[in-house]
């Protein structure tokens, strides 16, 4: 009984860690119709930052981690993504490639192109007692930290005017621009909370593993795609289903996998949702899309 | 020339050049040191995944990330199928003996990795070609991370992450050359064949592409099979060539170099990806150089930089992404490059020899048959709002049943319903009998149904000639045969003139015929029309109503029209039928129609009765 339930937490703690990388990527998609691969790299840079900054009070390098996303994700808007803010789905997708390359490489370069431990705080390694169960304390701080974003998030859509505004701008862009909201705002803030969703993320991941390495963001990006195509396009709740289905599903696989497998359990955990996506082309949440144009 | 897809000179252009640029490209190999002809050689081997990726990118206008899986597979069957057995059994202790053994010759083990990336790719692309045009790209993108988490983790058979020593380094500039020459000889062929054509047809619009019969799971996957055998070949001479194999070979930096390659070069054509495949590698090794430390401009000096290359290449993909999105060729062949600038000279003379292939061109049914487009009691309600309710509606052969309400009455709906677009609540249509509800669009097309849309959905890249000809190969006819049924019809439609110019940049009233071309070149038995007539002018309407009265009798088939304009239909229906509120208001001749008080209240109105007079 115990182990199921650890295992069950365990599963959550994961999928709230998804469900933030899922809604960075969906928040962006729902403003400009942008998969966006570079996602990763503001998972991966504001890792760095920790890694930097580890010198300095670990409160000081997470707001410095926070800072590197939120500013990596509005600059690469402003000079990358808005010349192709019209075009077509591949070619913004094709964009993102490139700007995740470039940030890729240019911490290649400048750090190494191998993966560097960093120190993380010992609180975070302990765990804590809760009646019979051993909760990791960073569990515990992953899903605080999923509820707070989440609450927060849900307030900032739906109760103040710029969260109308990007709910307007998702569901008729044009219309939305017509109507007086003014798109390179709402795009920038949608960017900057999927910037600092990111770091959120990125700092949970090396608070979880202890290092950094310049592709540590390529997994979480393609977390992040399925668990948005398997909660269906664009919906902020899809993707927080999504996030946990797929949490639920890795370390359900971690646990109850026969240790041959192990090694593939990525394989299996990457392939399976793509089962969902033929039964379900819409995706779990996702209503059909009807023949608009015609 | 309207008398074929591409003329012939632009055709031998289109294959002559990028077979040149790779000829010189492997003497320019063969002529340098050792060091020079070996990267030449990696970069030809890279060019034939890039070719692979052409297929089914450049075709298909959807992005895969996962083809690099393909090349993994190809690189891993070639190597373990010719690694002395002395070595196998070192590397991969559990690989079952027969392979270990095996030490094939090195093209024998190519031709077998192409097979088994091949039939992988098959495998594979079967589920991933059910899920939609949004999610391929990312399905794919996990497919190349499953892979290579198999391959690099499976170290008995695969090596495992450390990889694969100890292959025959067989492949040089010579034969990486032949090789590359065929991949683009194959590129080409697919590209001009009736499936190539029909996977266009899906790039430039995929609900146009449905309704003349393409099949589109089936078209990405006949394109994605060909391109994984490609990159399989890429991957196996690679391996060949460097002798060594790691899973980390074929995988993120590897997609992003090629997808790079192709995207520079331009991913519609062949030709760009040749040139795009040439200008970056050239660029990446100019690079290298630096990332090793050298000297450039005398004093100045750069340090040792891994990554520099890999920044190059993200920052020239993302400036050809923002300046030039179509690429170097602007995503056209070589032959076609060299057409347009002779066309800006001289207008391309139409031939009038095309004409025989005319009127009775198209795949024609036995005409006189006892049955019907009928609908019978068909209803649809969107979240609640009853669009369509209880109609009914017939459309006998040869006849022309026009279809008229006010904005909202459900027209268009019903013809999305009658052409499998939509499926009704309740209802049934029935076509010659036989129960066809629930039908796909692309079936409904082969069985003798086609349609037009209000929005025209021309196939914008494709010429007129080209876009009226995958009308006919999507419902099955060959290509030689397509061309003929095609030229007729544009004839019939006035149209000769202008086939070989893009659909895209034609004049509105051309692109609505181009629409009705393509529809009447998949040879249907009924014809939907959804307001061909609208955002025309008045002299192009009527050469519209003059062109369609002849519909009916030259091509056999029944036209259901739907039209605003009450003269059009006067001048070309025997019956019509008036909906309002998505329900039937009255059915009859014109004169019925015209004289029903709920008509003349409905929609009419006083408008029509000044109208009438003019």
């Amino acid at each position: 009984m115990t182990d199921l339930a650890q295992s069950l937490i365990d599963a959550l703690a994961l999928g709230g860690l998804y469900a933030l990388i899922a809604i960075g990527v969906t928040l962006v998609y729902t403003v400009m119709g942008m998969m966006n691969f570079a996602q990763g790299e503001f998972i991966m840079l504001p890792a760095y930052a920790l890694y930097v900054l580890a010198g300095l009070p670990f409160a000081v390098a997470v707001g410095g981690a926070l800072a590197t996303g939120i500013g990596i994700a509005v600059l690469a808007e402003r000079v990358a993504f808005r010349p192709v803010r019209n075009a077509d789905l591949s070619a913004q997708l094709v964009t993102s490639l490139a700007v995740a390359t470039v940030l890729q490489n240019v911490v290649s370069a400048t750090v190494d192109a191998r993966a560097q431990s960093v120190a993380t705080p010992r609180v975070l390694s302990e765990s804590s007692q809760i009646g019979a169960l051993s909760v990791p304390n960073l569990e515990i701080l992953t899903l605080v930290l999923t509820a707070v974003v989440l609450g927060a998030l849900g307030w900032l859509l739906y109760r103040t005017r710029t969260g109308l505004e990007m709910r307007a701008a998702a569901e008729n862009f044009e219309m939305a621009r017509l109507l007086g909201v003014r798109a390179n705002r709402v795009i920038a803030i949608a960017f900057a909370i999927s910037g600092a969703l990111a770091a959120i993320a990125g700092v949970l991941i090396v608070m979880q593993t202890g290092q950094v390495s310049p592709t540590m963001g390529l997994t979480p990006v393609l977390v992040g795609f399925i668990a948005v195509v398997i909660g269906g396009f664009g919906r902020i709740f899809g993707a927080v289903v999504g996030g946990l289905v797929l949490g639920a599903l890795s370390s359900l696989l971690g646990a109850y996998l026969p240790d041959g497998l192990v090694p593939f359990r990525d394989a299996i955990v990457f392939s399976l949702p793509v089962a969902i996506l033929i039964v379900r082309p819409q995706g779990l949440l996702g209503a059909a899309t009807g023949e608009a144009r015609i | 020339m309207s008398g074929g897809l591409r003329s012939p000179a632009s055709a031998a252009i289109s294959l002559a050049v990028p077979l040149v640029l790779v000829a010189l490209t492997a003497a320019v190999g063969a002529s340098g040191t050792p060091a020079f002809e070996e990267t030449v050689t990696l970069i030809l081997c890279n060019l034939v995944v890039v070719l692979g990726l052409q297929v089914f990118i450049g075709n298909s206008g959807v992005y895969s990330f996962g083809q690099l899986g393909f090349a993994a597979s190809g690189g891993y069957v070639a190597a373990l199928l010719s690694i002395p057995a002395a070595f196998a059994a070192l590397q991969t202790p559990e690989l079952p003996k027969l392979i270990a053994d095996a030490q094939l010759s090195s093209l024998l083990s190519i031709l077998i990795a192409a097979v088994a990336s091949a039939m992988l790719a098959a495998a594979v692309g079967w589920p991933l070609m059910r899920t939609s045009t949004l999610a391929i790209p990312i399905s794919t993108f996990a497919f190349l991370i499953v892979a290579y988490n198999v391959f690099a983790n499976w170290d008995p058979v695969t090596g495992g992450s450390s990889g694969l020593v100890s292959i025959p380094r067989t492949t040089d500039v010579a034969s990486a050359g032949i090789w590359a020459a065929l991949a683009v000889v194959v590129t080409l062929v697919f590209k001009g064949s009736a499936s190539g054509y029909r996977l266009q047809a899906t790039r430039e619009d995929e609900v146009a592409a449905r309704s003349i019969g393409i099949g589109l799971m089936r078209e990405r996957l006949i394109a994605f099979t060909i391109s994984g055998m490609l990159c399989g070949i890429g991957g196996a001479l690679e391996v060949h060539q460097s002798g060594v194999l790691s899973p980390d070979t074929f995988y993120f930096a590897a997609s992003v170099t090629t997808i790079t390659m192709l995207v520079v070069g331009g991913a519609g054509s062949v030709f760009g990806a040749v040139v795009g495949t040439l200008a970056v590698a050239t660029v990446n090794e100019l690079l290298r150089n630096f990332e090793e430390g050298a000297h450039v401009l005398g004093p100045v000096s750069i340090g040792e930089t891994p990554g520099l290359a890999a920044i190059g290449l993200g920052l020239i993909l993302l400036a050809t992404m923002v300046a030039l999105p179509q690429g170097l060729t602007g995503g056209r062949e070589a032959g076609e490059i060299a057409s347009s600038r002779r066309r800006l000279r001289s207008r391309a003379p139409s031939t009038p020899s095309a004409a025989k292939a005319a009127n009775g061109a198209g795949p024609r049914p036995a005409r006189g048959s006892a049955g019907s487009l009928r609908a019978e009691g068909i209803s649809l309600a969107f979240s609640g709002l009853n669009v369509l309710r209880e109609i009914e509606l017939e459309l006998s052969p040869g006849e022309a049943l026009g279809l008229i309400g006010p904005n909202g009455a459900g027209k268009t709906t019903l013809v999305n319903v009658l052409s499998g677009f939509q499926a009704p609540d309740s209802g049934s249509v029935l076509l010659d009998g036989v129960d066809v509800t629930g039908w796909s669009p692309a079936r409904l097309a082969r069985a003798g149904l086609g349609r037009t849309f209000q929005a025209g959905l021309p196939f914008a890249g494709l010429t007129g000639m080209e876009s009226v000809a995958v009308g006919a190969m999507g419902v099955g006819v060959g290509r030689r045969r397509a061309v003929e049924v095609a030229a007729g019809v544009l004839r019939r439609l006035g149209l000769s003139e202008q086939a070989q110019s893009p659909a895209g940049l034609q004049p509105p009233g051309s692109q609505r015929l181009l629409g009705i071309a393509r529809a009447l070149a998949t040879g249907p038995r009924y014809l939907l029309l959804d307001e061909p007539a609208a955002g025309l002018n008045d002299e192009e309407r009527r050469e519209l109503v003059a062109i369609l009265s002849g519909v009916v009798e030259d091509f056999g088939c029944a036209i259901l029209l739907i039209e605003h304009d009450m003269n059009v239909v006067m001048d070309l229906c025997s019956r019509a039928q008036v909906l309002d509120g998505g329900g039937t208001v009255v059915v009859g001749s014109p004169e019925e129609v015209q004289a029903h008080p709920a008509v003349v209240e409905a929609y009419l109105g006083t408008s029509y009765a000044a109208g009438a007079h003019a």
